[in-house]
């Protein structure tokens, strides 16, 4: 294989589940490009990633904010009724003593995914005013580290598992929070599996490579 | 005009950038992130997590992940415990869930990655027909599943302290978190280019 400089390895990508070599070949808008070994999605062409990028991450954020402040869940056992929140979920395992636990689960559940839609808002908003090249290269990575230790998808099912073991103990009400986490989700997999780092380290490229060059003319 | 072998093209676990394999102590060319910076002992350290959380699993398994207190007397059950009681409560689906999350996930994990930490050492007799990357790249898919059970316990805990009725998580929830963590950190530590038997 012959190539005029390193940095044409960036019109090569290798598939993230089986390894393949590709050639990046430009798509029409709103299509991707598919593995031919494994079927895997291996890169998007969206020429407004970076305007959609930020609305979704700010909605993620404010979905994020109202999950955490309302009551997630209330139930009613011999005529009491009580009710948790995220944050209070965490805390409760604090209180019992469940130091490590507690600490896990407020990463897992809290930090990280507020963390990942945070990095997310300011990276397309960095990409949109076309500054900060230095900076989306440092939130890339911190992204990269951070993306697999989010969890809010696997606290909702356990929300549902632990709902069902409640029924026929307690009379259940699903609290605002509870819809707010829904909506939270279902944009975490929208954002996880659409708008992925390659592509925004593509539209990086896009955007700072486009610059130099007219410096130079 | 520069002339590469595609054998020695490698993806960088960072960014996805593809990049020549320079051996030791390379970093992107993208984002600078060095790619194999602990190359010698890469394997070394996967065992080392993983035996941990293998470890791990063993109390995670034999004390109780929670106890329920009912009006004074208390009720302990283990992970094992708690899914046939919710067998024989009829709550088939969330037996199964439980039964997923919290027994086959982290055995196959652990199956998994012990055949994978082997195989790049020894070549094991038909290797060439698995795709070692896809099975990695599932275990690392399907891994976080297996944290449902300390959730649930967290939950439950947190929204049932009354007077005469309290769920208090066991000890075994904290084996278990631990357990998955490590795992979590073990396939992370390895070294996905040692499939391809290039080191
Ligand atoms: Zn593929
Ligand atoms: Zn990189």
């Amino acid at each position: 294989m012959k190539l005029e400089n390193e940095d044409a390895l960036d019109h090569y990508i290798i598939c993230r589940q089986c390894h393949t070599l590709h050639e990046e070949i430009p798509i029409r808008e709103g299509t991707k490009a598919c593995c031919s070994e494994c079927g895997g999605v291996l890169y998007r062409y969206d020429s407004k990633l970076a305007e959609h990028g930020l609305a979704l991450s700010i909605s993620g954020l404010i979905l994020f904010i109202l999950a955490n402040i309302f009551p997630l869940v209330q139930i009613e056992i011999l005529g009491h009724e009580q009710f948790i929140t995220i944050p209070k979920t965490v805390l409760s395992l604090f209180e019992s003593g469940f130091y490590l636990v507690g600490l896990i689960c407020a990463f897992l559940v809290f930090i990280f995914p507020l963390m990942i839609f945070l990095i997310y808002s300011v990276l397309f908003a960095l990409l949109k005013m076309e500054k900060g090249e230095k900076i989306i290269k440092d939130l890339l990575v911190l992204l990269s580290h951070i993306m697999p230790w989010s969890m809010s998808d696997i606290f909702f099912v356990s929300i549902l598992v632990a709902l069902v073991k409640l029924i026929g103990y307690a009379q259940i009400h699903m609290g605002v929070s509870f819809w707010a986490l829904i909506g939270f989700v279902v944009l975490d997999l929208y954002v996880t599996r659409n708008l992925h780092v390659y592509e925004m380290w593509m539209l990086r490229k896009r955007i700072f490579f486009k610059e130099r060059e007219n410096d130079r003319d | 005009m520069i002339e590469i072998d595609e054998k020695k093209l490698i993806r960088c676990p960072v960014c996805e950038a593809v990049n020549i394999d320079r051996g030791a102590n390379s970093s992107c060319r993208r984002c600078g992130c060095i790619i194999y910076k602990h190359q010698r002992f890469t394997t070394q350290k996967s065992w080392a997590y993983l035996i941990t959380a293998i470890i791990a699993y063993i109390p995670a398994n034999l004390y109780p992940m929670l106890t329920t207190k009912q009006f004074g007397s208390g009720e302990s059950s283990t992970i094992l415990g708690g899914i046939v009681m919710l067998w024989e409560h009829g709550s088939y689906p969330i037996a199964m869930v439980i039964f997923f999350a919290s027994i086959v996930i982290p055995v196959l994990k652990f199956l998994i990655l012990i055949y994978l930490l082997i195989s790049v050492k020894y070549p094991l007799g038909k290797d060439k027909r698995v795709n070692k990357h896809k099975m990695y790249y599932l275990t690392e898919a399907i891994g976080p599943w297996s944290m449902i059970d300390v959730f649930v316990v967290a939950i439950l805990a947190a929204l049932i302290h009354l007077a005469n009725i309290q769920i208090i998580a066991g000890t075994a929830a904290t084996a278990f978190a631990l357990s998955v963590f490590f795992t979590l950190l073990a396939a992370h530590a390895f070294d996905e280019r040692l499939i391809e038997g290039r080191v």
